[in-house]
């Protein structure tokens, strides 16, 4: 809805006149970006650990080699992650199911960061389908993930597309039942970047987060809109899971999926 | 040195009883003119108009908003002189040997020069009157001023004002001395309007056609207004032509105008109904494509008027405004809304001193958005509706003193959201609970001469905020949890809040033409509205004080200095000033504030300051007209949480504000007039870095507001030929060009990945409006 309002703005803006600005902008201080995540399928699941760069230099962020990442389940089994990559981090055995809640904790040059997530019980999505929609001289395809909300409990979902295989990083989906509870859901995954031609194979993620997770990433489309316009009047960090100031989250989160060729 | 001044405050205190108390012990037997000022031609009274008697030059008082006047002296022979800015001054002998009516009609005109020594000498009531941070505008003045679309328009004209900021390009959202944009109370015909902005803000609520006076309030704010923390804007109508016929109208590009006005009964009643319509999506209606053509874009309002004398002593009014904005997309998406209000008021003049006005008024702010895809149709509407009874008294006890005092009850309901969902929405049909308050005050004030140099204006404003049921409250941890909840019946009294509100200013006259004035002034605002967006949007939805949400409160101390110039052809005048801002609302990370049964616990409160310097020049008569006006201003906020605690700068910080107005007469036919202004960017969030999660990239934040936006300045010209003016037509033309150089004014400032390159981020600049030519036909029979 908000969108839809945001939409009619940019139009406005559309009709004016853009340029490429350069900002004197302050440079970043020292801090450490985690990204972790346990899902019900099968592992090894990844945790990488990586550094903020200043905002005019090139998008590749300095990888944190050397670091020692544990995840332990409720069970109480500690997996100690090996690093396979630089800055990139593998399970070796433990297994992700729904229900069961996961610590991670993560110590780099002697300082710790930790967080927990619990895994949701798992939705399954039903199935992709299609809408066009019609406005300004084109016509946009945007895929529509349909599933059941459960009833009479708080559910968090996010959703990951993927055109002919590759993921659509620069689109960012969660969604909540806070005003859905119970109803079946017709979510519609307006892209912002992306074209979706007849043909394209798309596949649809569905993924159950915690509202932790929930609350990070909906604070950070809030923050960055998809970059091009931005309305928060105070954009800010979003508010991570993550102890001691790291940037990044880890969540633990069920995944379901479908895949349909556009007509 | 402490104790010369305690001393003196002695002294004063002493010398303020003293003077207090003989104020209603007539000594002598006075007499009191009393009347109402007109228009000569059009019979609309004059708000404002200056009367004095002519070598008394203390007796002196304005006519009041229903152009009412009231002025008493000792028996004896005296020349009343009545003047108005704009009007030629009049002159009426009399012998005060009983109360006596005078009713006087002022021809429109710019007064000869000898006339004007003769009257401007005693028309100082900007130097002598103790209200300071007052700007009062006349359309007359407003007419000329270039605005964007060639619309004239009072809130993008008081922009241009001293300590008054505006919301950004094309914005009618303003600023005053730091206050937010919901801190203002915009009165139309005593009526809150909610929301003052069409079209996203690029039109204001206001059609000129139907406005007679404007006054902002933004320092000493009468102890009659009550409500909100920065400042009143009080909009009077245009009560209509009393003596004829009259319609007039305006064509433009983007809009257009018709004002019909006319006696109900010659001298006894009158009506004036004033409409306009933007039709920017008949043009849409031309496209072929089948969705654009079926868009909307378009907004209408109506103000009409009517009064009707009953008697001598008795005059009632009944004035409405309605509005509705209409925004779609297709049949996909629908945004509609707008104000009503409607102001019934009883004049009644229970003697020649006392002065009374009875007001009922009505308003409503609604919004309604549906959305309609393949399988997803909803609707969200949400309102405020106020019903408010006002009941003010003057007294005109004699020349020295005057009393106000009177009474205010608003009954506020405010829906704050209901969604209606088909049944194979993805939505659930919600009604938010609706939250009902009401708010109640007596105020008291009192005008004083203390002598020849010295006037004092004190009061206070009592008022009792009470939100009830029915309802169910809540009440939340540190976290935004519910811990605990309580039901109440309806009518059942929730949370009271009793505040006290003194007001009080003074002005020292150092000479005839030349004063001090300081004032201090607490306010306090009970509804608040909650937009966590740079712009204000239609969907911005306000919520009453409650158990959670505290009143906002405000102390403003100012002092100024106010000379006039050259037989008072040039104003001047330098004020500062420091305001305090106590429980002032902002947002958590994230807050969901649409349709949330939990909003209070969205929200976290902190305090406000600010402080600043406003000088004003203005040139009143003669050919070239207008003004200088600069502001040095900081505003600043602390919030737990933000920045470490420490002050920062809010939005709409701005070190230096200037405007520029002039208009210049070059003939009978021709007017030209240009603005320009200048002033700091606004405080802003930008990231400084930038890191990546799930192969995004996502922006770094460091503190709030650290970083400026690029300084705004912009120059608008105009020019307006006069037609051939017969009795029976007249017309104009306008032309004029915003934005006159083009400079691409940043609106926003946007950050994403270079589309060119995928390695690098790229800050990107969006500009609204390069050079917005406008033509607007205009015509009066």
């Amino acid at each position: 809805m908000k969108s839809v309002y945001l939409s009619v703005v940019s139009v406005l803006l559309l009709l004016s006149c853009k340029k490429i600005v350069t900002l004197k902008l302050n440079n970043v201080p020292a801090a450490i970006v985690i990204q972790g995540n346990v899902t019900n399928n099968a592992g090894p699941y990844f945790v990488t650990i990586s550094q903020p760069v200043d905002f005019y230099v090139d998008n590749s962020f300095p990888p944190v080699s050397g670091a020692s990442v544990l995840i332990s389940n409720s069970e109480g089994q500690t997996d100690s992650l090996t690093e396979v990559s630089p800055g990139n981090y593998a399970t070796s055995f433990i297994q992700g199911a729904p229900g069961d809640t996961y610590r991670l904790s993560v110590t780099v040059q002697g300082v710790n960061y930790t967080a927990s997530s619990t895994m949701p019980s798992t939705v399954n999505l039903d199935s992709i389908t299609f809408e066009e929609n019609k406005g300004f001289g084109r016509t946009r395809i945007s895929a529509v993930a349909n599933f059941q909300d459960p009833a009479g409990e708080r559910n968090y979902y996010q959703f990951v597309e993927y055109l002919d295989g590759v993921q659509l990083t620069k689109d960012l989906f969660v969604f909540d039942d806070r005003l859905s509870d119970g109803r079946y859901i017709n979510y519609t995954l307006y892209n912002d970047t992306s074209y979706l031609q007849p043909g394209d194979a798309v596949r649809v993620d569905l993924y159950c987060i915690d509202s932790a997770v929930y609350n990070y990433f909906f604070q950070l489309l809030q923050s960055d809109g998809a970059g091009s316009f931005n309305t928060s009047a105070s954009p800010a960090n979003p508010t991570s899971n993550l102890s001691n100031g790291a940037f990044g989250y880890f969540s633990a989160h069920t995944v379901s999926s479908q895949s349909e060729f556009i007509p | 040195m402490l104790t010369i001044s305690t001393k003196r405050l002695h002294r004063f205190l002493w010398s303020f009883v003293l003077l207090v108390i003989p104020t209603f012990v007539f000594s002598q037997v006075r007499h009191t003119v009393n009347g109402t000022v007109r228009d000569l031609n059009t019979g609309e009274t004059l708000i404002g108009a200056s009367i004095v008697f002519l070598h008394h030059p203390n007796a002196a008082t304005l006519s009041n908003a229903y152009g009412f006047y009231s002025i008493n002296s000792n028996a004896g022979r005296y020349q009343l002189v009545v003047s108005f800015a704009g009007y030629l001054p009049d002159t009426i002998g009399l012998f005060l040997g009983r109360d006596t009516l005078i009713n006087v009609n002022l021809a429109p005109g710019t007064p000869q020069l000898q006339e004007v020594v003769v009257t401007a000498n005693k028309n100082t009531n900007n130097v002598s009157r103790p209200l300071m941070g007052v700007q009062k505008l006349s359309i007359s003045e407003i007419k000329d001023v270039p605005v964007i679309f060639g619309e004239k328009d009072i809130l993008k004209t008081i922009q241009m004002l001293p300590g008054v900021q505006s919301g950004g390009d094309g914005s009618s959202g303003f600023y005053v001395r730091g206050g937010a944009v919901d801190q203002n109370l915009i009165l139309l015909d005593e009526a809150t309007v909610y929301n003052p902005s069409h079209l996203l803000g690029f039109f204001s609520t206001f059609n000129s056609d139907a406005i007679k006076d404007v006054t902002l309030y933004k320092g000493a704010i009468p102890a009659e207004f009550g409500g909100r923390l920065a400042s009143v804007l009080d909009v009077r109508m245009n009560d209509g032509n009393i003596k004829d016929y009259v319609v007039s109208g305006g064509i433009g590009l983007i809009s257009s105008r018709l004002n019909v006005e006319g006696p109900i009964e010659k001298d006894n009643g009158s009506f004036i109904v004033s409409a306009r319509r933007t039709y920017a999506d008949v043009f849409l209606k031309l496209s072929r494509d089948t969705n654009t053509n079926r868009s909307s874009l378009y907004f209408y309002d109506i103000n009409a008027k009517a009064n009707y004398k009953l008697g001598d002593k008795d005059r009632i009014y009944l004035s409405g405004y309605f509005g509705k904005d209409a925004l779609g997309l297709g049949n996909t998406f629908g945004l509609v809304y707008g104000n009503s209000t409607a102001t019934f008021r009883w004049n009644h003049i229970f003697n020649s001193r006392l002065f009374s006005n009875t007001s009922l008024i009505y308003s409503k702010y609604y919004y309604d958005i549906t959305i309609n895809s393949s399988n997803n149709n909803i609707g969200i509407t949400s309102y405020i509706q106020d019903y408010h009874f006002k009941e003010d008294m003057e007294y005109y006890a004699n020349a020295d003193n005057k009393l106000n005092f009177g009474i205010d009850v608003i009954n506020h309901a405010t829906s704050p959201g209901v969604i209606t969902a088909s049944k194979t929405s993805s939505f659930n049909p919600l009604a938010v609970q609706s939250r009902y308050s009401l708010e109640s005050a007596a105020y008291i004030s009192h005008d004083l001469s203390l002598s020849d140099r010295v006037n004092i204006n004190y009061g206070l404003r009592a008022n009792v905020f009470t939100v009830y049921g029915p309802g169910t409250f809540y009440t939340y941890d540190s976290s935004g949890n519910a811990i605990d909840s309580t039901s109440y019946g309806s009518g059942q009294a929730v949370k009271s809040y009793f505040n006290l509100e003194p007001r009080f200013s003074l002005s020292w006259k150092l000479t005839a033409v030349s004063s001090v004035k300081v004032a201090y002034t607490r306010t306090t605002q009970n509804l608040h509205l909650l937009s966590n967006s740079t712009s204000s949007n239609p969907t911005d939805v306000w919520i009453p004080s409650s158990n959670n949400v505290r009143p906002e409160l405000a102390d403003q101390v100012s002092a100024g200095y106010f000379r006039n110039f050259k037989d008072n052809w040039y104003e001047f005048s330098v004020e500062t000033y420091y305001r305090d801002m106590q429980n002032q609302i902002d947002y958590k990370n994230g807050a969901q504030l649409i349709a949330n049964e939990n909003v209070e616990s969205q929200l976290i409160f902190g305090k406000g300051r600010s402080y600043g310097v406003e000088l004003f020049g203005k040139k009143k008569v003669g050919r070239l007209t207008g003004w200088i006006s600069y502001t040095l201003s900081r505003t600043e906020r602390r919030f737990e949480g933000v920045n470490n605690y420490d002050w920062y700068p809010a939005n709409q910080d701005r070190t230096h504000n200037l405007a520029v107005v002039g208009i210049y007469r070059l003939n009978p036919k021709w007017t030209l007039s240009g603005d320009f202004v200048y002033y700091t960017g606004n405080a802003v969030t930008w990231p400084s870095g930038k890191y990546e999660v799930n192969g995004q990239i996502v922006f770094l934040y460091t503190e709030r507001n650290s970083y400026r936006m690029p300084p705004y300045n912009r120059l608008d010209l105009s020019a307006t030929l006069q037609g051939k003016k017969t009795k029976k037509f007249e017309s104009s033309w306008n032309f004029s060009i915003y934005n006159a150089y083009g400079r691409e004014n940043p609106y926003s400032i946007g950050f994403q990945q270079d589309p060119g390159d995928p390695d690098k981020t790229q800050a990107v600049q969006y500009a609204l409006f390069r050079w917005v030519p406008s033509v607007t036909y205009n015509f009066k029979f």
